[in-house]
């Protein structure tokens, strides 16, 4: 069969043709993204009966559109209650949050939904035309270029510590000490476990994000009636389309960001390991670092809403790479596909996109076709979704509590991590009561124990010489961004400072 | 009077440092005899965050010296966690953790919403609240036990249904 204009206009047509599977499914997608401790991965497993009775493309479709759904629905709740769907959604209520509470959640939706849209369909687009080449950067990754691409994420540590300097830096050192829990990847030794065998494993980041932001959260906006301010809520008494019309349009007029931002999703994304969170983390940073207002990032910056929702689903189209041409699953949701389709007597590599051409390219097909569905099913719901902000707070509160903490219990199935959830919460009180960021902290548990694991392959291929962090052209160069990233803002602020002190004399 | 009120009250802000100090000590205890492959990581990040905490300390000792500070916890508690209710959904979200090993996710979650929220609504809206957490608990078990099939804790409700469910099939 040859792959020209008319096979991928076919190929449009035939998958445009599941829109019977695909619709329901983002609705399927958009919950189970919004609820913490529920996955596109959890959902495919609970329904792997379902999918594998399905056929293999009605199957394909359901898992690509479930995939697709539940990363743009995970910022639903990062943007609305403050409470990321899942972790790679983390750093979405650093600017969606502050704006649902000046009265601009409609508008902060409408942004997410257009940059979700955009940069899952553009990086969709590229890794169509540009598989094979993306195909390798997982080759070229080692765990010295890992440990810059996480040094990177932790950097932002530093830029949530601006305004104040020191409790930023304990509360991400904190975290990063919590992320050393469990045992050591090379002789399994236990370290700061408390004696709990259930922390053996690490930390698990669902009771750890259900409960530094969702239980804390809780526990703040009792002191309140409504979490929207009061001129907020005047504005949000004006209900339209406005508001929606209003974020659609300025997120579409910041395409070059989104361009960028996805784009650094889409590469790590194809990095087997690395994964969303990583991604919106160093999106977020990269934007704030190149911004020409970084001062704003923080405060409910619509900049700082859409780096890392259209860095978190470049992720999306970069995982399912290294599947389709290695055969290598670049994250949970995409191994699960490999079994199921494995199952189907799909075989993956190269030849696939010669056997099975319509399979192989099918998949980004029905990922691009879900994204312009989903923007057309969910845009115009952001009108009423914002609407939850007005819920009194003594009501919202309390259902908080209950089902993000039962949340927490879906992964692993354990109650201990409930109980973890809640001294999470109880943990993310105190920080936010005493003017310490849960960001930070979040970053320190999610990324420490990554950083920790590359940093130790890379010793021990080293025989313990630190230079190897040095040895490769790539992660020097990724070193000379790191430290461009770091330094730029600094020369930066003082080049503006100057200017605008030159302006006034 | 006036004085005392403009200080900045820092004994909340050092629970967190204090507590990162405790635990950072109990860590290297755990990991003093392993292998360096467990130390090293461990090792770094411990004594920057220790350090972190020596200077956080430093900073406020001097400004209690100065006389800019308080050893208060106003920031952290206050009269305003007993009238908000704070403190009472504290121990009753403690209550629905411990209770719902044995209560079930259906039941516990009903008596923990109906309880918390009648408690934050000062015993206002006693019929409503009742039918929201009706509502709510029957719903997630709808969704996340019958839908999802998600192994939520058990108890008497669930077992019930299962019952009932399994001889209606």
């Amino acid at each position: 069969m040859e792959v020209d204009f008319a096979f991928f206009a076919e190929l449009l047509v035939h998958t445009l043709s599941f829109w019977w599977v695909i619709i329901p499914t983002i609705f399927l997608g958009l919950l189970v993204g919004a609820i913490p401790g529920f996955s596109a991965a959890n959902t495919i497993i609970i329904l792997l009966p379902l999918t594998l009775a399905m056929e293999v493309e009605i199957g394909l479709v359901f898992m690509i559109a479930l995939y697709c759904a539940s990363r743009m629905g995970a910022g639903i709740p990062a943007i609305l209650v403050n409470i990321p769907g899942t972790a790679g959604a983390a750093a979405t209520p650093l600017d969606g949050y502050p704006m649902t509470k000046q009265g601009r959640g409609q508008q902060a939706l409408a942004m997410s939904f257009v940059a979700s849209t955009l940069g899952g369909l553009l990086t969709t687009l590229i890794a169509l035309a540009a598989m094979p080449i993306l195909a390798e950067v997982g080759y070229y990754m080692h765990s010295v270029e890992m440990i810059v691409v996480m040094l990177f994420g932790i950097s932002l540590i530093a830029t949530i510590a601006a305004k104040d300097t020191l409790k930023g830096l304990i509360a991400g050192f904190l975290g990063l000490m919590i992320g050393s829990i469990g045992s050591d990847v090379v002789y399994a030794t236990p370290r700061g476990t408390m004696g709990f065998l259930e922390l053996y494993d690490g930390v698990p980041l669902i009771p750890a994000l259900v409960g530094l932001f969702a239980v804390s959260e809780a526990f703040i906006i009792i002191e309140k009636s409504s979490i929207v301010t009061d001129e907020g809520r005047a504005n949000m008494q004006r209900p339209g389309w406005g508001a929606t019309l209003e974020g659609t349009f300025f997120a579409l007029s910041r395409w070059w960001h989104i361009t960028w931002n996805s784009l650094i999703g889409l590469i790590i994304g194809v990095i087997p390991g690395a994964g969303a969170s990583i991604a919106s983390f160093v999106a977020y940073q990269q934007s704030r670092t190149f911004s020409k207002t970084p001062e704003l990032y923080g405060t409910g910056h619509p900049e700082g809403l859409i780096a890392p929702e259209a860095a978190n689903n470049g992720v999306t189209s970069g995982t399912l790479i290294p599947l389709l041409i290695l055969g290598i699953p670049g994250g949970a949701t995409a191994a699960i596909m490999l079994v199921v389709l494995q199952y189907h007597g799909v075989n993956f590599g190269p030849s696939l996109f010669f056997d099975q051409p319509e399979l192989a390219y099918g998949v980004f097909m029905a990922m691009a076709v879900t994204y312009a569905l989903m923007i057309l099913t969910i845009l115009p719901l952001s009108r009423y979704m914002s609407r939850v902000t007005l819920a009194r707070t003594v009501y919202m509160a309390p259902i908080i509590i209950a089902f993000t903490l039962v949340g927490s219990f879906v992964p692993r199935e354990y109650l201990f991590d409930l109980y973890l959830g809640l001294a999470f919460g109880v943990i993310g009180y105190i920080a936010r009561k005493t003017g310490y960021h849960v960001a930070a902290i979040l970053i320190g548990v999610i990324l420490g124990p990554l950083l920790e694991t590359y940093f130790l392959r890379a010793l021990k291929k080293s025989d313990g010489d630190l230079m190897v962090l040095f040895s490769s052209d790539l992660g020097n160069t990724l070193w000379a961004f790191l430290a461009a990233s770091i330094v730029f803002p600094i020369v930066l602020d003082r080049y503006r400072r100057r200017k605008s002190r030159s302006s006034a004399a | 009077m006036n004085e005392t009120k403009q200080k900045r009250s820092i004994g909340g802000e050092l629970v967190l440092p204090v507590a990162g100090v405790l635990f950072t000590l109990y860590y290297f205890s755990t990991i003093i005899d392993s292998p360096w492959t467990a130390q090293v990581s461990a090792f770094f990040i411990g004594t920057i965050l220790l350090c972190l905490c020596v200077a956080l300390f430093i900073k406020n000792g001097m400004a209690l010296a100065r006389g800019d500070a308080a050893m208060t916890f106003h920031t952290l508690f206050s009269r305003l966690d007993i009238s908000s209710g704070r403190l009472a959904l504290l121990m009753i979200t403690i209550g629905y953790a411990i209770l719902i090993a044995w209560g079930g996710f259906t039941i516990t979650t009903f008596v923990f919403l109906f309880l918390a929220m009648t408690v934050l609504n000062k015993g206002n809206s006693k019929g409503f609240i009742a039918l929201l957490s009706a509502g709510l608990s029957l719903g997630g078990y709808l969704l996340f036990i019958l839908a999802f099939e998600t192994r939520f804790p058990r108890g008497p409700f669930e077992t019930f249904m299962e019952l009932v469910l399994s001889n209606g099939s």
